[in-house]
């Protein structure tokens, strides 16, 4: 079926970057514009068409495919973008960010996560990759008059694009084998040589597409990169970019796992195993040294990263519902905070250490509540949205067997409730140091965190029908 | 469908957000006077329909009572199910004691920000209430770690100088256990799921699952850790000391008198009758931990210098008592243990409140820094006489019952333990005594102490329920005692239907030794 139907959500919000950039070019010097407002249009149109295409399956060019995986994941990123592009509005020229730039650059970023999560044809998953890497990188250094967001980007574009050479070098092994670069005719040949020949070619394949991801998703030993890029960026770019990147490469990576390289499960979930244990430990514990919330936050993205590999490494339906569903309460919680700070922040003082937040409670303590429960909900308190994410998780490790990893999982967590509550020492339990300037929040801003702190709570507390959705969502990615 | 449970879970809850609303912006001690009436009025409330509760409830019924169940999350099979029974049915009128009471004793010490303050108690309160009252084990384990955030505040906003390392401490301590535990929830729902079809997490279909004595072993133990850090059993205890003395006296009433107990209430209900054969086969070594306990905290409270580490640490010791009684699993020992529960809620809860009380006056908590002062108070050295006297389990007074019940049932289990055990009984006397003795009794040495103010109306509105509950419960045990029984007698023929383990034969040989040796109380 040729239709364009599946890349209308895509193409949507591809125009509303254009947009954004046309408006750029037309603006008058000093002249204020609310470009934020395309960027509202194009991703409310996009979810709207996500909306309508649900259950329809349309597969576009044979290698797009709006089935309700995507669309799920299209879903979290407009979510994603639309608090990103409202709190955006507050923050992007105090922080001496040029705003057509930046919200044409995170647009398109969205357009090519999306891509990546719909995608059926690991070239095309490597185009959607590089366009939301390209403006991504650029992005962490859009200050350029700032020394640690120049040398963020730089690291972050050398070792990325180091990344994407050895997942294009995985597509060219997986082309050996199945001669296509489809993932449903890769899925075929692999499954039949395994009952054949010991060729070691799959076994590169499958090795260095996972290196590939691991690198986007941050995992360890492919997570250097990350606390760099995290605290150079601005806090807006950090908070954009440690939930969508994330929801886009998991998108892909549970699709080419677990139903392409399901046959070779054999292989592949050891070396996971491994890799999510190692990153739900190191996430976590380097955390608790890191005093600045930035930096802190991207070891707790790390230490995320690691338990949405546990939902891979169980490899059966639950835990793919489960990455679905934690992907979407991570992304609104670690949105929630990262977005505080963000608010919080001015080009002479970016608010993100930690002592910047003593006191919060006393001057701003609607703040200081909203900020309590997104930590709460990282942490995997109840009644949070991360409890039901860690417990869809856990459950499905245990129910593969998995009790170790769900151990060092529960236990790890524990260490990182130990960092997210050391912003709530400051805030609640340590006095203020004086009168910090903190900037007033804007109203749509306020609105977009009371948005993020009920999603937060309806999740934790009533998830029943998101979870159908998440379920619905996988049966299609077989 | 009675909502009755729902309604007492949830009107403390609602009674906080209405504080929340009442207070106003910011910290306004203008509103401090409304919020204060509002919430003690929102506590009696709850204590009021927890009374009500009482009056309705059935006591020859074995069951659970007033159940609820709503479809909540059918794709994992959990349900919102509620249900009490005569082991829970007291815990909850406790916790509903103890409130107001742990407002009232908050009235003149705390004045930053009295709303918030008020908001987490009563959160707490709900919290507590559904812990004791959940039957699905995943509402239960929510409720579990719902208790642990407004307790870390409280402790950490309103605590004593070392406040915030208190918080952490206890915070991190009982999450370390209680997350394993939910790893071991999971485990067993699904080896549940794997042999019944569907998945459920409702306590009843989950009591008596068939499991491999292997994953029996470690999911016990997972539970029995959350259970036995939360008591606090020796060596787990380590957290409590710390919480305790940092902690505002409303968090230490709260703390002592209803949290503790969600530990032994959890073993009671949970470890012991879901993985039966691994509780027969643990239980001596948890009892050698609480006999353990119960001497070496009377030994270590005796030495300290400080009255709220002296009341910490002899809780250890009570609960020594409650576990052991647990462990028994006879009639005596299981009533027994339940009963010092009650007992220790009330008793230890009014020693924090009494030490609150001086050290609202003195604002220290040394011992050495008081002496003589009754002459000065008369009124607050009786009744701290009295509950002091309740608390060393004077016969004729509450702990008394709780004690000798236990002992009863720990002899006729084995008669090493219960000779141990009761040199704690001697202990107690001579720590709690010498403490009152040091404080109350001799000259006045240090001046500071003669103009001290004795009970003000507020605080004898704390000391007559909490004096008439010690003297209530130690000459009627048999209003609490009766309705407990069918449900005592239940839970302990859950315990002792010893099961064949699936995969291993040879593994529960001890157990079944020491299942027979158990029934003896019967």
């Amino acid at each position: 079926m040729n239709s364009f139907a599946a890349t209308i959500p895509i193409l949507i919000v591809v125009l509303s970057a254009i947009a954004a950039m046309l408006a750029e070019a037309i603006r008058r010097p000093g002249e204020r514009m609310y470009i934020a407002g395309f960027g509202l249009i194009g991703l409310v149109g996009a979810a709207t068409a996500s909306c309508f295409l649900w259950d329809s399956d349309a597969v576009s060019f044979g290698v797009v495919r709006a089935d309700n995986f995507a669309l799920f994941i299209n879903i979290i990123l407009c979510i994603i973008g639309i608090l990103t592009m409202v709190f955006s509005h507050d923050v992007v020229e105090r922080d001496g960010m040029p705003a057509g730039e930046y919200f044409a650059l995170t647009l398109f970023a969205i357009s090519g996560m999306m891509l990546m999560a719909a995608a059926t044809d690991l070239l095309v998953i490597f185009l959607a990759l590089e366009v939301l890497s390209l403006a991504v990188y650029v992005l962490t250094g859009l200050r350029r008059s700032n020394a640690a967001g120049a040398e963020a980007a730089f690291k972050y574009f050398l070792l990325g694009s180091f990344s994407s050479a050895f997942f294009l070098y995985g597509i060219a092994f997986a082309f050996t084998i199945a001669g296509s670069t489809r993932l449903d005719v890769i899925g075929t040949a692999i499954a039949s040589s395994q009952n054949s020949a010991n060729s070691p070619l799959p076994l590169f394949a499958v090795g260095l597409l996972a290196v590939g991801f691991s690198f986007k998703v941050s995992a360890v030993p492919f997570h250097m990169w990350t606390p760099d890029a995290y605290e150079g960026a601005p806090t807006i770019v950090t908070a954009f970019m440690s939930t969508g990147v994330k929801a886009a490469a998991f998108g892909a990576f549970v699709r080419v796992f677990l139903s392409t390289l399901e046959p070779m499960q054999g292989q592949w979930v050891p070396a996971l195993s491994v890799i999510a244990a190692a990153t739900m430990i190191l996430g976590s514990v380097v955390g608790v040294m890191q005093n600045n919330i930035k930096r802190m936050l991207a070891y707790s993205s790390i230490a995320h990263a690691g338990y949405l590999l546990l939902g891979i490494v169980a490899a059966n339906s639950a835990g793919k519902a489960a990455v679905l569903f934690y992907l979407l309460t991570y992304a609104v919680a670690n949105l929630g905070a990262l977005g505080i700070v963000a608010l919080l922040g001015t080009a002479e003082h970016p608010h993100d250490q930690l002592r910047d937040f003593a006191g919060l409670w006393q001057s701003r303590p609607a703040l200081a509540g909203l900020m309590t429960v997104f930590l709460l909900s990282l942490g995997g308190f109840p009644p949070t949205a991360g409890f039901i994410g860690k417990w869809y998780i856990f459950s499905a490790a245990v129910q593969d067997g998995h009790y170790w990893l769900a151990v060092i999982g529960v236990l790890s967590s524990v260490v990182s409730v130990f960092f997210y509550l050391r912003i709530v020492v400051m805030m609640y339990m340590t006095e203020e140091p004086g009168a910090p300037a903190r900037p007033v929040l804007s109203m749509p801003a306020m609105a977009a965190l009371g948005f993020a702190v009920i999603a937060t709570f309806y999740l934790g507390v009533l998830p029943s029908r998101v979870l159908d959705y998440a379920l619905q969502s996988i049966q299609t990615i077989f | 469908m009675s909502v009755l449970l729902s309604t007492i879970v949830f009107l403390p809850l609602a009674g906080a957000l209405l504080v929340l609303l009442a207070g106003g912006r910011g910290d306004r001690p203008d509103r401090e006077g409304t919020v204060r009436m509002l919430a003690l009025v929102v506590s009696l409330v709850a204590f009021a329909a927890t009374l009500f509760l009482w009056w309705r409830f059935n006591p020859g019924d074995p069951d659970f009572q007033f159940v609820e169940s709503r479809t909540w999350l059918p794709q994992f099979g959990i349900s919102y199910r509620l249900g009490v029974d005569g082991i829970s049915l007291f815990l909850i009128v406790l916790t509903g004691f103890l409130t107001p009471l742990a407002l009232l004793s908050s009235w003149q010490s705390v004045h930053k920000n009295v709303k918030l303050f008020s908001f987490f108690l009563l959160a707490l309160e709900s919290a507590m209430l559904g812990v004791f009252v959940a039957t699905d084990l995943f509402l239960f384990y929510i409720f579990w770690d719902a208790v642990l955030i407004p307790m870390y505040f409280l402790i950490g906003i309103w605590g004593y100088e070392r406040r915030i390392y208190a918080a952490v401490k206890f915070i991190l301590y009982t999450m370390v256990g209680s997350i394993l535990m939910l790893v071991a929830i999971i485990g067993l729902a699904y080896v549940h799921q794997s042999a019944a079809g569907t998945p459920s997490f409702n306590l009843l279909d989950l009591y008596g699952t068939t499991l491999s004595w292997p994953m029996e072993k470690w999911f016990f133990l997972a539970f029995a850790l959350a259970f036995l850090i939360k008591v606090p059993l020796f060596p787990f205890h380590t957290w409590l000391p710390d919480a305790h003395v940092e902690a505002p006296t409303a968090g230490s009433v709260i703390l002592a008198g209803v949290m503790l107990k969600m530990g032994t209430y959890g073993l009671l209900r949970f470890a012991f009758p879901l993985f039966p054969n691994a509780a027969h086969y643990y239980a001596p070594y948890i009892a050698a931990l609480a006999v353990i306990g119960i001497v070496y905290g009377a030994l270590v409270a005796m030495v300290q210098p400080d009255m709220k580490k002296l009341v910490a640490y002899s809780s250890v010791s009570h609960l020594g008592f409650v576990v052991l009684g647990l462990c028994t699993v006879t009639v005596y020992g299981l009533q027994g243990g339940v009963y010092q529960m009650l007992n220790h809620g009330v008793s230890t809860g009014g020693l924090f409140i009494v030490v609150g009380m001086l050290s609202d006056r003195r604002h220290t908590r040394l011992i050495a820094e008081y002496g003589g002062i009754k002459a000065v108070v008369p009124q607050l050295v009786a009744a701290f006489l009295l509950i002091t006297l309740a608390s060393i389990a004077l016969p004729g007074m509450n702990g008394f019952i709780g004690e000798f019940l236990i002992l009863l049932g720990a002899f006729k289990w084995s008669a090493w333990f219960a000779v141990f055990a009761a040199t704690g009984v001697i202990l107690s006397a001579v720590y709690m005594l010498w403490m009152f003795q040091r404080v109350n009794y001799g000259e006045i040495t240090n001046e500071k102490n003669l103009r001290l103010a004795d009970l003000s109306g507020r605080e004898w509105a704390m000391m007559i329920p909490t004096v008439a509950m010690c003297i209530f419960m130690g000459v009627a045990p048999g209003v609490f005692l009766k309705p407990m029984e069918p449900s005592v007698l239940r839970t302990i023929d859950r315990i002792n239907q010893v099961r064949l383990a699936a995969a291993s034969p040879a593994a529960p040989a001890p157990a079944v030794k020491v299942g027979l040796t158990g029934g003896g109380g019967r």
